[in-house]
């Protein structure tokens, strides 16, 4: 029983880790152009921006699943996200992406904005241009600042997805759920927070381990 | 023929004018040094030489080169980075590059221009050889946090000389240090002027200034108040402002 269990508690993780890795993917690079925007000179182009990180950072991520998901339907009429699992997971996707990279751009800024300007000007009078700049002198600092940060949304993140079962994303806990009506058992369920702790154990070692080869340099 | 030639230069913050029209030349191989009491704008100045403020009005020319004029106040980026190429800076607060070692440091802005790996090389070697100039042969691989401040401000200034600039600049190099750390520095500084390197130090420290400099402008309230020799400007001052100035530091 106990195999049985553990094996198909390892199917519903599969779920899990297939949104979690995609949706890193995704937003951590979607995350440092929002972040681009939100410090924009421009107001036309940051306060739009600002606005929508207000939007998603001021509403829980099950309400963005469900309007994401129903949304184009209800509104538009269009059924945008196509039938069956992968139209549920695509939507899930979309609404973990948008509210991961809002939450990472919000970070990002807070680290690019860190930095002091007496970099950015010793840089100038070298002669490097703004592209070097960013590259060779600001990304490397920012990315040590922001590790720390961005291990915290990581980890978060592993557990979030089990919000997705709320547009009936197949993922572990919905596998752990299946024994209680199946077989009457509820420590399956119980049993997938082994699952969720030794992951983000191993993403703590990880984490660890990258602030410990950035720590050469203060 | 004068190295660097500043005219009517001007510049504004919001309403607050801070330049207020400032004119002086220099000669290749000397070193100037720029006194004033806070806020009186030689650092501002400075910013300015080195395109880091964009002034309002008036002219800057290097080698008889205009680089700057008002009309064309709106320089673009390769504009600005070739006017810099004839300025080199080193900062108050150093600003090294945290996650590059000292050689790194110095090395860095050459060698994106390089074109061939023995220019790479010749930089490598070059590098090596400002930081053994400026005492820093042992500390070559060690990182900023690992340096005194004394020892960051001269890998700053092998860095600044790396990209062999026509004037080397300095905003006050010591103020930032601890007493017994500006010394070092003083030296160094001494050492350059004594190989004629074209230098404008921004410093309070008004002994250094009249030993090491060839001339002394005395900065009041935005305008030039005092320019001339350091007997002359700091032993005996003719403008009022300079010699409260001068008795205030002295007591």
């Amino acid at each position: 029983m106990f195999t049985n269990v553990t094996i198909s508690l390892l199917e519903g993780f599969f779920g899990t880790l297939k949104l979690f890795s995609l949706t890193l993917l995704f937003s951590l690079p979607l995350g440092l152009i929002i972040s681009f925007g939100s410090m924009n000179k421009s107001s036309i182009v940051r306060l739009p921006i600002r606005f929508i990180i207000w939007i998603i950072r001021g509403t829980p991520l099950m309400l963005q699943l469900l309007i994401i998901f129903y949304g184009p339907g209800v509104f538009l009429g269009v059924n945008l996200w196509g039938s069956g699992d992968s139209g549920r997971f695509t939507a899930a996707l979309v609404a973990f992406v948008i509210n991961y990279a809002c939450y990472f751009s919000e970070i990002f800024r807070g680290g690019i904005q860190s930095i002091p300007k007496g970099q950015y000007e010793a840089a100038a009078v070298l002669g490097l241009t703004k592209r070097q700049t960013f590259f060779k002198i600001v990304l490397f600092q920012v990315i040590k600042k922001i590790v720390p940060p961005i291990s915290n949304e990581v980890i978060t993140l592993v557990k979030d997805t089990s919000l997705a079962r709320v547009i009936a994303f197949y993922e572990i806990i919905w596998e752990g759920e299946r024994f209680i009506k199946s077989a009457g058992i509820i420590w399956p369920l119980f049993y997938t927070g082994v699952f969720y702790l030794v992951f983000s154990g191993l993403l703590t070692l990880l984490f660890g381990y990258i602030e410990k080869r950035l720590s050469y340099f203060k | 023929m004068a190295i660097l030639e500043v005219n009517g230069l001007k510049k504004k913050f919001d309403d607050d004018e801070i330049l207020k029209g400032i004119s002086f030349s220099m000669e290749k191989g000397q070193t100037l040094s720029i006194l004033g009491s806070s806020g009186s704008g030689k650092t501002t100045l400075l910013r300015c030489l080195n395109f880091l403020e964009v002034p309002d009005d008036g002219t800057i020319s290097v080698n008889e080169d205009l680089l700057f004029f008002a009309d064309n106040a709106k320089l673009t980026d390769v504009q600005i980075r070739k006017n810099r190429h004839h300025f080199g800076m080193v900062f108050q607060q150093f600003n090294l590059f945290p996650q590059y070692t000292a050689l790194e440091n110095v090395i860095l802005a050459p060698k994106l221009e390089a074109k061939s790996k023995e220019e790479v090389n010749e930089i490598i070697e070059r590098g090596k050889e400002l930081l053994t100039k400026m005492g820093l042969s042992e500390k070559m691989d060690n990182y900023p946090h690992q340096l005194s401040g004394g020892q960051q401000q001269r890998v700053a200034i092998a860095r600044a000389l790396a990209l062999s600039p026509d004037i080397l600049c300095f905003d006050e190099p010591t103020s930032a240090l601890d007493p017994e750390l500006t010394g070092e520095v003083l030296k160094v500084i001494k050492e350059l002027a004594s190989q004629h390197t074209t230098m404008i130090i921004v410093t309070h420290e008004i002994g250094f200034a009249r030993e090491v400099s060839d001339e002394i402008i005395f900065m009041d309230g935005g305008v030039i108040a005092e320019q001339g020799t350091p007997e002359q400007v700091i032993d005996n001052p003719s403008n009022e402002r300079t010699k409260q100035f001068l008795a205030n530091y002295l007591k």
